[in-house]
């Protein structure tokens, strides 16, 4: 449904974007995944036309952007990250405006705005005005807004950002259903708990550049295994190559004065490689076996932090 | 087109729904509208002005009755002491109670000029002129009356005979190569108007916009098929519309709350008020661009609208300043669109005496036009 190919996108000296390439499928939910700044929101906005890129090809179902403009507008539905919505007006003038400006008629958008509603749990609210809504309602009214005109391609900007945990289960669930419907959904966030749990598959972004994707279980064998460990000890003075036959048999993806974050290689047991952890020429305090998480592989591919 | 509608009828629901929008559309215009009116109100148009003469009438012969006939004929409201609202003439004359036998006897009638409750008044010149004027013309009637027989005695019919005679001489005065001063509510409310006009369409199209663009509803609106052209048509739509409330509403109120003749040109009236608020529109889609800060945007159209309303003639007639200022105006909008008004409203002239305010007024609109789109962004 959507496919980008070596997007690029400087202001200035500034490069937000440096030859992205990603695609995304009908019914797949697709997580471009990355810290502030990365390139998220550069990226959303060449793919919705707000931004023209300086090299690279969008194409939406099939079709270049940019030979076919409103026809590619007309297939994507965006939820910004900023709520983009008239407190003035009531959540159903919300949707019947945006339904309209999409290019519904009146009958059509009030009918929408009512199905919409319903599926969103907002029906009883439907009439009072959005600055009286709280967060969690914004945030599902400026989704639905986006979803009017029953686009095949949705592109979302954080959407559940700011947001208390019951209201963002509901509106991941609710995005949920829409991609088993068969909608292909790119999603930006920087919740990584978020996006293991909702996301077919993740690009990992950062300072423009998009570093690996694939599946999360993909993304976690990169890192050498299913799982690795997290020595704790002092290690200031220490010296892993002088270590007998460590770096061998483990690989190390961080390290600290008082901790060592290691994968281990090879298929061995998880018991053999506590053992030898625990047998090191070195002080250990504790040694813990870890799943890894996505923010693991943003630290193995990109030398820091998630929150750095 | 279908976007540019669906826009423009939007921002309008929006700015009713506001209930600051009606104070500042209709209630605070209204309430200057009558306080300027008030305030710039004069001894009135040459061919309108009758000032209030309170006359004591104390004579019971035809003399009396023909003397306030004549004071009529000068161009004085007589009010008898019996009236209602005798109370508002500032000057009075008092006719002896016999006058006309004293008259007729050859003799000279007193008549007391006074000052009720001893208040000045501006238009006293004009009062005791009229009534010299009076004064003189049943003198002259009487010596006409009579003739040469200066024995026989005037009578009621004969003084009236010569009265309704035709004048052989005559002097007919009329302005000549200076156009009157608008005063009162002729004045003030165009002046209201236009002021009222480029203050809300600055305000309301500059804050919404920048407003806009700051929650990210104008980049929203760009995800989807709409042209940047609709947009701003959109926009300015929106706001024409918010100007034909207000200018219908101000027209309506001066036409029979403050009784302001608007002449013959309600049509040319229109025309002028609809360019005019394209222009005002188009400044504040330009403001709006420009400026980041709903606040900005509110100070500086506040600014921008007071100093061309000033500058401009909205708030006194540009025949009382200086030269240098009659030019400053017509670097404005706002002294174009009261020209075009005053010669449409005040002086009752038709369309072809505004074509020259009128051809401003356009070139304005289309390089605040052409402005807006340059600098407009999402």
């Amino acid at each position: 449904m959507l496919r980008v190919s070596r997007l690029s996108k400087s202001f200035g000296t500034l490069l937000a974007a440096r030859e992205v390439s990603f695609e995304v499928r009908a019914g797949e939910i697709y997580g471009l995944l990355g810290p502030n700044g990365a390139g998220k929101t550069t990226t959303l906005s060449m793919i919705c036309g707000l931004l023209r890129p300086d090299t690279g090809d969008i194409h939406v179902d099939g079709t270049n952007f940019w030979s076919e403009p409103n026809r590619a507008k007309r297939i994507l539905g965006v939820a910004p990250q900023d709520l983009a919505l008239y407190e003035e007006l009531t959540g159903r003038e919300n949707l019947e405006f945006w339904g309209r400006l999409a290019g519904l008629d009146r009958a059509t958008a009030v009918r929408r705005a009512g199905e919409l509603l319903e599926a969103l749990a907002l029906v009883e609210r439907a009439g009072d005005l959005v600055k009286n809504y709280s967060g969690g309602m914004k945030r599902r009214i400026n989704l639905g807004a986006a979803l009017m005109h029953r686009p095949r391609l949705l592109l979302l900007d954080e959407p559940t950002v700011g947001i208390d945990p019951q209201a963002r289960a509901r509106v991941v669930d609710f995005i949920q259903t829409l991609a088993s419907e068969g909608m292909a959904i790119l999603y930006t966030t920087h919740y990584l708990e978020e996006a293991e749990q909702l996301c077919h598959r993740v690009g990992i972004l950062d300072h423009g550049k998009l570093h690996a994707e694939g599946t999360v279980a993909e993304l976690q064998q990169r890192l050498g295994g299913e799982r690795f460990f997290v020595i704790e000890g002092r290690f200031a003075d220490a010296n892993p190559a002088s270590w007998n036959g460590f770096e061998q048999r483990f690989k190390i993806l961080q390290r600290t004065d008082r901790q060592i974050v290691a994968a281990a290689m090879g298929t061995r047991d998880p018991s053999d490689c506590l053992r030898e952890l625990l047998a090191l020429p070195v002080p250990v305090e504790n040694v813990t076996l870890k799943r890894p998480s996505l923010n693991d592989v943003f630290l193995q591919l990109t030398g820091r932090e998630w929150r750095d | 087109m279908r976007h540019l509608f669906l826009i423009g009828h939007h921002d309008l629901r929006l700015f009713l729904r506001n209930r600051s929008s009606w104070i500042w559309l209709v209630v605070m215009p209204l309430a200057f509208v009558y306080f300027m009116g008030f305030a710039n109100r004069g001894p009135g148009g040459p061919r309108t002005t009758r000032p209030l003469l309170l006359v004591d009438n104390r004579d019971t012969g035809f003399l009396g009755v023909a003397f306030l006939a004549e004071l009529g004929e000068q161009g004085l409201e007589v009010r008898l002491p019996s009236h209602p609202h005798s109370d508002q003439a500032r000057r009075g004359i008092r006719i002896p109670t016999n006058f006309t036998d004293t008259v007729i006897a050859g003799n000279q009638g007193r008549v007391v000029f006074f000052t009720p409750g001893g208040t000045d008044d501006p238009s006293s010149a004009l009062i005791e002129m009229r009534v010299l004027r009076a004064t003189i013309a049943l003198n002259s009637h009487l010596l006409e009356g009579l003739g040469a027989d200066t024995d026989t005695t005037p009578t009621a019919d004969a003084l009236e005979a010569v009265r309704h005679r035709e004048a052989r001489v005559r002097l007919d005065a009329r302005h000549a190569g200076r156009k009157p001063i608008p005063t009162g509510f002729n004045f003030s409310l165009p002046g209201i108007l236009v002021m009222y006009l480029m203050m809300n369409l600055l305000t309301f199209g500059g804050v919404t916009l920048a407003w806009e663009r700051r929650s990210g509803v104008l980049r929203r609106m760009q995800v989807h098929p709409v042209t940047n052209a609709a947009l701003i048509g959109g926009k300015i739509y929106g706001l024409l519309l918010l100007a034909g409330i207000q200018i219908a509403v101000l027209l309506l109120a001066g036409r029979f709350l403050f009784s302001v003749n608007l002449g013959d040109n309600l049509l040319g009236i229109l025309a002028v008020l609809a360019i005019y608020a394209w222009v005002a529109a188009s400044i504040g889609i330009l403001l709006g661009s420009i400026l980041r800060s709903e606040d900005k945007v509110v100070g500086l159209c506040v600014l921008v609208s007071m100093v061309m309303a000033a500058l401009g003639g909205c708030w006194w007639p540009l025949e009382i300043v200086p030269e240098t200022f009659q030019f400053l105006a017509h670097c404005l909008p706002t002294g174009w669109a009261m020209d075009a008004l005053h010669q449409l409203i005040t002086f009752g002239s038709d369309l072809t005496a505004a074509r020259r305010p009128l051809a401003a007024l356009l070139g304005f609109a289309a390089v605040a036009n052409l402005a807006a789109i340059r600098f407009f962004r999402v």
